[in-house]
């Protein structure tokens, strides 16, 4: 619920490399290492590559080659929308008897968004729903296809070379294709593992993705460098008189979008096909395990008097959870951001497991939990609600923060049963405790 | 039997299919082949509205001719201005209209929002959610899109949605009673 609803109204704080303060619905938690884990924790992985409009998975290679496009579906050049395809029934004559026409099926691609068509930018329409359109080839292909192959045969070199000389070191005043890092990575686990991690002051390694096959013969390949020209094609006559005609000129995004051409008019604006997405796995960096989604799951906030706060807990798991809150101490490092003093119950809470059927169950008997009415507001199944008290220190215009300590324990269910010799619990509760902080709003006069 | 207008009420032509649920207020022409869909509304307060034929106005549009904002509607000297609507628009739902003046084949999209200062031509698509509350004349086969109301222009008009508005003519009257029309015989109500 945090994600839909006031997403920034309860931080905790993760001790990662670095401090970061975020929202749970934002959080990760590592069953292996009983830690919290925000995105910036942990490591992204690519795991696989689909088309967000048609749902295809492409395997990695394949994503490579047709450059990490669908091949099936197109974007609208104008407002980056998905284009449909669209059929119109027009006359055409038969094959066998020119003189009687018959309804034949036109399609052409249209936006939805922005109406844009096909045959703005006079591309005729095709028989088949699909496969029929093609993005226009770029006139300098051949040179660039050129230009890669002299440059993977140089990086290939220059590898060979530095292996042979066995020794790591680095000349920062000369761009190489390779630097020593990625040649070891990417002979040691493939492209796209690891390469995005660099080493700081490691040069910039672009070409890195560039690789011979092994047993690939060198030929030698020249290239002819870039030639400078004087003479430069001049301006038409009438460049700083004729009126601009505004809808036909295309803004930067639209032209950048189509870096082969990055035409200036809009009648040359060809679709393209989409840009493949990604579904990425969060591995946690200090032990290496895939992680797994938070636990715990504080909700809502109702502000229901001045200086008395609701709070709502909810018990995610399906066994008794016991929570002590414990204010920030006086100069306790992690307390930077709050602006009120919070007094907390003293006394342990305690949830009741989540059970799936006492929802239905009506003559349930009530849970006997001896409950302080001062300090618990309700209970039902397995939420609570509670009381804290808040009084704020500073008349200032910013939002009113608090910060305490949440105390729980915790059963890893999923942890694998390690064999003892003594008969042990099978599953050991640990107590966590997370730093959590609270913003409650503007103060009101 | 012929049903006579009431001066100053709403002036439907036969052929015209307006759902008794939808709001006609002030004088308000109508004519053939238009579908008014219910809870639409059509607002005549500073003066007459004229809607012309094959037009679509879907539920919750309001159509309103309106008194500007800094004269009241007891004002006197004010002229009442009439509101053109012309052949084959649709007026998608929860759209607002002011616009004193509307051409044909135009396309208002759903929750758009006309200001009382702009001038439709033909061919407009003003998109979802937009407003357009400047003083101008939208050229010809102009659409308007996006959360910040970018323009471009079409090659060609949107298409006239004969085929739906004879749809919803056959299918209207089975599950709505209608508005009587003037001239000729009423739209039979069916049970």
């Amino acid at each position: 619920m945090a994600s839909l609803l006031q997403p920034d109204r309860v931080l905790y704080l993760v001790h990662g490399e670095k401090k970061i303060r975020s929202s749970l619905s934002t959080l990760y938690f590592c069953r292996y290492c009983s830690e919290l884990r925000s995105l910036e924790c942990v490591s992204h992985e690519v795991d696989s590559h689909y088309c967000p409009s048609c749902l295809e998975n492409m395997p990695s290679a394949e994503a490579k080659l047709k450059k990490n496009r669908c091949a099936n579906c197109f974007d609208c050049p104008c407002c980056m929308h998905t284009l449909s395809t669209r059929a119109t029934n027009i006359p055409a004559p038969l094959p066998d008897d020119p003189s009687k026409t018959a309804m034949k099926k036109a399609y052409y691609l249209a936006c939805g968004f922005c109406r844009w068509t096909s045959r703005d930018v006079g591309m005729a329409d095709k028989s088949v729903a699909s496969g029929g359109w093609q993005e226009p080839d770029n006139p300098h292909t051949q040179r660039i296809n050129k230009l890669i192959e002299y440059y993977q045969q140089l990086a290939q070199r220059e590898k060979l070379e530095r292996d042979r000389k066995k020794l790591a070191r680095r000349r920062p005043y000369m761009p190489l294709a390779f630097s020593q890092h990625t040649i070891h990575v990417v002979e040691k686990y493939g492209l796209g593992t690891r390469l995005q991690r660099q080493r700081p002051g490691a040069p910039i390694t672009s070409l890195a993705g560039l690789s011979l096959k092994e047993g690939e013969d060198q030929k030698e390949i020249n290239i002819e460098p870039a030639q400078a020209l004087d003479e430069v094609e001049p301006l038409p006559e009438d460049y700083y008189t004729r009126p601009i005609n505004l809808p036909e000129v295309t803004s930067l995004r639209q032209r950048l979008l189509q870096p082969d051409f990055q035409p200036a008019g809009a009648s040359q604006l060809h679709p393209k096909h989409k840009h493949l997405l990604i579904k990425r796995s969060l591995r946690c960096r200090k032990c290496e395990h895939n992680l797994s989604k938070p636990e715990f799951n504080p909700t809502s906030i109702n502000i229901s008097s001045e200086c008395q706060v609701l709070l709502t807990l909810t018990n995610p798991v399906e066994s008794i959870t016991h929570v002590t809150l414990v204010g920030c101490e006086e100069g306790d490092p992690e307390d930077i951001n709050s602006t009120a003093k919070v007094m907390v119950p003293t006394k342990e809470l305690v949830l009741a497991g989540k059970d799936a059927a006492a929802d239905y169950d009506e003559l349930a008997e009530p849970q006997d939990f001896q409950d302080d009415p001062d300090v618990v507001a309700f209970r039902k199944s397995n939420k609570i609600g509670f009381f804290i008290k808040v009084v704020p220190q500073r008349e200032e215009d910013g939002d009113v923060t608090v910060s305490f300590k949440i105390r729980h324990d915790f059963r890893n269910l999923a942890a694998p049963i390690r064999p003892s010799e003594e008969d042990d619990a099978p599953t050991e509760a640990i107590w966590l405790t997370h730093h959590v902080e609270l913003s409650l709003g503007p103060l009101v006069a | 039997f012929a049903c006579p207008s009431a001066p100053g009420g709403a002036n439907i032509a036969a052929g015209a299919v307006v759902c008794v649920e939808s709001e006609i207020r002030g004088d308000v022409t109508i004519g053939p082949r238009t579908v008014v869909h219910p809870k639409a509304r059509i607002i005549a307060e500073a003066g007459p509205i004229i809607i012309g034929e094959g037009n679509l106005i879907e539920e919750q549009a309001l159509i309103i001719n309106s008194y500007p904002e800094n004269i009241m509607p007891d004002t006197e000297g004010v002229e009442p201005k009439t509101m053109t609507i012309g052949i084959n628009n649709v007026f998608e739902v929860g759209c607002v209209s002011q616009a004193l003046k509307i051409g044909d084949n135009n396309v208002i999209e759903s929750k758009a929002d006309l200001g009382k200062n702009v001038i439709l031509t033909s061919g407009c698509i003003v998109g979802a959610c937009c407003q357009v509350n400047t003083c101008e004349v939208i050229p010809e086969n102009t659409v308007i899109y996006g959360s910040n109301c970018m323009r471009r222009v079409q090659t060609e008009r949107p298409q006239p949605q004969t085929l739906q508005l004879d749809f919803l003519m056959k299918i209207l009257p089975n599950y709505h009673h209608m508005k009587k029309t003037v001239k000729g015989t009423s739209t039979p109500v069916r049970n």
